[in-house]
């Protein structure tokens, strides 16, 4: 084979890559929610009628709209917590920074699974949270207040996905010169004053990157929902995911799922857009 | 002329590594001074002790008379050119030079009035939208300039400024440098390694080496008189021969130099002959020494040309003549036999080995 061929056939190789596991699927699933079901039998069709029934439901846009507040209040704790950790990883010096982010970063390496089960049991009746406040005399007795509710799902997914927030805003914090730092505080700003008009704008591309990451996670997130939220769990992953394993309506998971994605896709154009006019 | 800012036995180090020897320096109300040394002088630390970004292991630092040696960054009175800018990229020029009078809460009027004002000192006017990154070299360094000016400070650190700029832009560069100090009457404490900035732009110089002083003069002094081997070498080109002290005068291969008294009878001594001080074939004067050397090399660069020499009283020692160019140097060829003449008082004696 020729060099040339052999060129155009690694740039074929490697432009397949994202078509074959990103584009075909995504594509597969934007045709399908076109199709509907007959007696259990997926048919092949060009109607838009899973579409409306989503919009003339009056229980799956509520939970939709239910489901994108509660993904975003996720998103908020989690840089409200990322960012505060992302700060003082960036404050140390040397190696015990490196050392920190490498413990913030571990749960990453961690089965997902085994984090919920974990939050589970820090949360539950039995739970470490409820027994520490029991202890202390906070409680009297152990409480169902963080678990199999609303609240449960918005801990848990937030320190799940909490990885996701701390090492984008610490990368961008990272990459702020320590003379821009020197020259605020040189021309007379005081620490406080240096952090809100020079590290803080410097940072918000990075910050609203993790914002994302937690947001667009939680919003596909249907498991946690499940397990820690109990009644209130019920959120649009949970209804999608439904759709195909219980109710075997393919085509209207579909069109659901597509609408997600559709809501995912114009939130980070949002946020690039914001994020260019930061100029940095 | 006041003292304005103090550097009383100053040192620094940085776990067993002394950077800063205990140094003690004194600028005047008004002078622009440069600290020039090789990398490793300790130069930049002494800007960052002055400028508060890291303190001193010992010794006291006084501005105006009081002790500012704990006294943070953000309190200090004076301001800073990095050598980076360091311009907020997220500003524009406005915001950038404006950023300290914002700080001290200065009415959005008088800010803008000496925005401009200041722009306009730094030959800017009318960039007050364009980003940093809209911004050539030379344009950044103003408006870094301007930010450092624009809250009136009665000093200003620099920290090699003109490193990052091409050859053209940073002579140009020096001389308004120069003229923007004489204009604003503030004093400038600059650092550098380049010696030629450092000779065209400072009223005294700090020649520094391996974390301390070597020498404190003006350009003329250091250029005339090196204290050193080391500011000898350093600080323009020098012809070195070296020698013995007997009767008083320096003795080497190509003649005797009368030696300054502070020389000990019998210890290793140099001269330090400047290049361009160095003469061939002319009328000798009673007071030269006279050599045969052969021509090595012939060098033209414009309005000098460099001749290399190989004495032949001392062949290993290579003599380096600066001379205005003309015919009968540019007929000189290789392997040439001149006469040289160096006259005695053009060479300065020093003691071979550093104090």
């Amino acid at each position: 084979m020729s060099p040339r061929l052999a060129r155009i056939g690694l740039f074929v190789a490697a432009a397949s890559a994202p078509v074959v596991f990103v584009l075909v699927p995504i594509a597969a699933f934007l045709i399908m929610s076109f199709w509907r079901v007959e007696t259990s039998q997926l048919v092949p069709d060009m109607t838009v009628a899973n579409y409306a029934a989503f919009f003339a439901s009056d229980t799956y846009p509520r939970v939709f709209i239910e489901t994108l507040q509660l993904c975003a209040i996720v998103a908020v704790i989690g840089v409200a917590l990322g960012y505060p950790i992302a700060y003082l990883i960036w404050r140390q010096h040397g190696r015990l920074r490196y050392v920190l982010l490498l413990l913030f970063a571990i749960p990453l390496f961690m089965s997902y699974i085994v984090k919920i089960y974990t939050m589970r049991s820090i949360l539950g009746l039995q739970g470490f949270l409820n027994q520490g406040l029991v202890t202390l005399g906070i409680l009297d007795q152990p409480s169902l207040l963080f678990i199999y509710n609303r609240l449960a799902i918005l801990l848990t997914m937030a320190v799940i996905f909490l990885p996701f927030a701390i090492l984008p805003i610490y990368l961008s914090l990272e990459r702020i010169p320590r003379s821009l730092v020197h020259a605020s505080a040189d021309l007379g700003g005081a620490p406080l004053a240096s952090f809100r008009y020079v590290i803080l704008p410097l940072s918000a591309p990075g910050t609203i990157v993790g914002a994302l990451f937690v947001f667009v996670l939680a919003l596909g997130d249907f498991i946690t929902p499940q397990m820690v939220g109990g009644p209130s769990g019920f959120t649009i992953g949970r209804v999608i995911w439904s759709q195909f394993g219980l109710a075997f309506n393919w085509p209207f998971g579909a069109a659901m799922a597509s609408l997600l994605l559709l809501v995912a896709f114009v939130v980070i154009s949002l946020a690039a857009l914001i994020a260019r006019r930061q100029r940095v | 002329m006041t003292v304005l800012l103090e550097l009383d036995a100053v040192s620094k180090s940085y776990g067993a590594t002394e950077v800063l020897r205990p140094t003690s320096l004194e600028v005047k109300d008004g002078e622009f001074l440069t600290i020039l040394g090789p990398s490793g002088s300790g130069k930049t630390t002494i800007l960052r002790l002055v400028g508060g970004f890291a303190r001193p292991t010992a010794g006291r630092i006084r501005f105006d008379g009081a002790d500012v040696t704990n006294v943070p960054t953000h309190k200090r009175p004076f301001n800073t050119v990095f050598q980076d800018y360091a311009l907020f990229p997220h500003m524009n020029v406005a915001r950038n030079v404006g950023y300290g009078l914002m700080l001290r809460r200065r009415p959005k009027r008088e800010i803008e009035n000496r925005v401009a004002e200041t722009l306009e000192v730094v030959g800017l006017s009318g960039m007050l939208d364009r980003y940093p990154s809209q911004l050539s070299g030379g344009q950044r360094q103003r408006v870094a300039l301007a930010r450092a000016l624009v809250c009136d400070p009665r000093l200003i650190l620099l920290d090699e400024p003109l490193a990052a700029l091409d050859a053209g832009l940073r002579r140009q560069m020096q001389l308004f440098l120069k003229s923007l100090q004489r204009q604003v009457r503030t004093t400038f404490l600059f650092v550098t390694h380049d010696q030629e900035e450092a000779t065209t732009m400072s009223d005294r110089i700090v020649v520094m080496n391996v974390g301390h002083i070597e020498q404190i003069g003006t350009p003329r002094d250091i250029y005339y008189a090196p204290a050193s081997r080391f500011v000898a070498e350093f600080f323009g080109d020098n012809n070195i021969l070296g020698g013995t002290i007997s009767d008083g005068r320096l003795q080497c291969a190509l003649g005797a130099f009368p030696a300054p008294p502070a020389l000990v009878e019998g210890s290793a001594a140099l001269a330090a002959i400047r290049p361009e001080k160095v003469r061939l074939g002319t009328a000798a004067e009673p007071a030269d020494i006279v050599f045969t050397a052969a021509v090595i090399d012939v060098v033209f660069a414009g309005a000098i040309t460099q001749v290399l020499l190989r004495p032949n009283a001392s062949p290993e020692a290579i003599i380096t003549a600066k001379l205005t160019s003309g015919a009968a140097i540019g007929s000189l060829a290789p392997d040439a036999s001149v006469e040289v003449r160096i006259a005695r008082e053009d060479a300065v004696i020093l003691p071979a080995a550093s104090p």
